[in-house]
């Protein structure tokens, strides 16, 4: 039994041959040379980055681009930004993506099937497309150069996955449930909060942190939409970058580090669903 | 309706935007001025020339970026599946191109690719080979976007494989073993159709993201040299609040969303037809 078993894991598995492994080694340094690379720029001098002799390693290793990053008003209002807009992003998603989803898992209406498709549909339209229209709604609702419009327009792209991921989770929730806060006489709304979301909280963090995520990378509507004060991180080092060319690689690489940071932290957090996320492909940077 | 709000909210921020957009373009409107006068089809007369230009460009982008990071993430997916020790490790790790935001991923590879102190030529020289100037010239600012992009995007077409991978019919394969198939015998009718579906999926889905990329192009590049890598998405932007020219972007962007539409109507079509064999 045991036997037939490893035939099956080594036809399925086979081990590597030698091309195979060389082939390996070569695509795995294209995936992982750039993240070295990323990380001993940050740590480097300046004067060593444009020194004659440029070593490929941090020789003489410092923190003075990390320093400089969190003394620097500006990227610490965008960093600050950033937390804002993303975490508002995550609760307005969550919230308005939960009760879309427990609608569509739990009650049955005309347009249902319609709605599903226009969400799918939605994710797959590009932000450029509603960039202008959004700006001048925005502008006219007078919420233009405002958290609030960031908080929105982000919300706009989380809310299809959102939806999608929680209305999966909720569809397993069992209907006696909800019939008996029926029967307790519970509102549709007070079943909401008071059974349904508690019984899905993990589904909730995941979904609020995928939103967090996207909201976190966004460039483009942070850019328009943003203006000056409200930028945030990806908008504001893009902006400084463009204006000043660049003549301080290790800064940049540095705050680049303190830009993914967060998203590591949520991502050891969320191995698990990433995987199955991504595999799926509901999920996408 | 429990959910109306949201579906309101979908509605105003996501479709009345897109209708909007044909009103706008219909409008020489701009930024720097108040007012709007209409102009009829003006706005799309003057840039249909640019906009075949862009969409040139934009194909040949979105092209590449899908086909490398499929090839690569499929080939690692395979390569990975092997028995071998620190498996999971290395698949672990090569997760991090994919966590890191767009916007890093353009600084890292334009801090690469610089002329003048990137590690790329460093190395070139090490080795003895010529130093290259890849965002300088045309074909070679298109080649720096692409490759950022692949790196990028990879690690999801290999998660997406790999998963597959996974769930292949071992039953099948053994029993084709047993009755004397070669290894490429079973890769090409087993495990070839087994993964093809999944994969084709992704990398359609690459395809329309890559479609409306934006930071990788607008960091790296800015569109140039020239308009080399200016993509449609890139021109809307510099049309908008680069020339404050929102009627043209308009007009750019409808056309951009009728050309959508029938692709996507076409694919609809095609899967119900597919589906009905």
């Amino acid at each position: 039994m045991s036997h037939g078993r490893d035939i099956g894991e080594a036809i399925i598995r086979p081990r590597l041959s030698i091309p195979g492994r060389i082939g390996l080694i070569l695509l795995a340094l294209f995936g992982l040379l750039p993240v070295y690379w990323l990380t001993s720029t940050a740590f480097m001098k300046k004067e060593a980055v444009f020194a004659l002799d440029r070593p490929l390693f941090p020789v003489d290793p410092t923190l003075e681009n990390f320093v400089g990053f969190f003394q620097n008003d500006a990227l610490l209002q965008n960093l600050a930004n950033s937390f804002i807009v993303s975490t508002g992003t995550a609760v307005l998603s969550v919230l308005v993506g939960g009760i879309m989803a427990y609608s569509l898992s739990k009650f049955r209406y005309s347009g249902r099937n319609a709605i599903m498709f226009m969400f799918l549909i939605g994710q797959l339209i590009p932000g450029a497309l509603l960039l202008i229209s959004l700006y001048l709604m925005l502008s006219s609702a007078g919420l233009l150069y405002t958290y609030t419009a960031l908080i929105i327009s982000f919300t706009t792209f989380t809310l299809p996955l959102v939806v999608f991921l929680l209305k999966g989770i909720i569809d397993g929730i069992p209907d006696d449930i909800l019939e008996a806060a029926k029967v307790d006489g519970l509102s549709r709304i007070k079943t909401m909060f008071q059974i349904v979301f508690p019984l899905i909280v993990p589904g909730l963090i995941t979904a609020a942190m995928f939103a967090f995520m996207r909201g976190w990378s966004d460039l483009l509507f942070a850019l328009t939409l943003a203006g000056p004060d409200k930028q945030t991180l990806p908008a504001g080092l893009t902006q400084a970058f463009i204006r000043e060319g660049t003549a301080d690689w290790p800064a940049l690489m540095a705050a680049s580090l303190i830009t993914s940071l967060p998203l590591a932290i949520i991502f050891i957090l969320l191995q698990r669903y990433f995987v199955s996320g991504l595999a799926s492909g509901a999920v996408k940077g | 309706m429990i959910a109306l709000p949201a579906v309101l909210l979908f509605l105003v921020i996501a479709i009345y935007p897109l209708v909007s957009s044909i009103g706008t373009s219909l409008y020489d409107q701009s930024l720097l001025r108040p007012d709007r006068t209409f102009v009829g089809f003006d706005n799309y007369t003057a840039i249909f020339g640019e906009f075949m230009a862009r969409l040139g460009t934009t194909l040949t982008f979105a092209t590449l970026a899908t086909i490398f990071p499929v090839l690569l993430g499929v080939a690692l997916a395979v390569l990975l599946n092997a028995r071998m020790r620190g498996r999971n490790i290395l698949r672990g790790t090569l997760m991090l191109p994919w966590l890191l935001p767009g916007v890093v991923v353009s600084f890292l590879w334009a801090w690469i690719f610089n002329d003048s102190y990137g590690v790329l030529n460093h190395l070139l020289t090490m080795v003895g080979l010529p130093e290259v100037s890849l965002l300088g010239n045309p074909t070679g600012a298109m080649a720096a976007v692409v490759i950022a992009k692949t790196w990028h995007s990879f690690p999801w077409i290999m998660v997406v494989a790999l998963s597959v991978l996974q769930t292949l019919p071992a039953e099948q394969l053994e029993a084709a073993t047993i009755d004397g198939a070669t290894r490429s015998q079973r890769f090409r009718y087993i495990s070839f159709p087994h993964i093809v579906g999944p994969v084709a999926l992704v990398a359609t889905l690459e395809f329309i993201y890559n479609f409306g990329n934006f930071d990788t192009i607008f960091v790296m590049t800015g569109g140039g040299p020239g308009d080399s890598t200016t993509t449609l998405a890139v021109s809307l932007y510099q049309l908008a609040f680069g020339s404050y020219e929102l009627g043209k972007a308009s007009a750019m962007g409808v056309l951009w969303l009728i050309l959508l539409a029938i692709i996507s109507s076409a694919y609809l079509l095609l899967n119900r037809r597919l589906e009905k064999r």
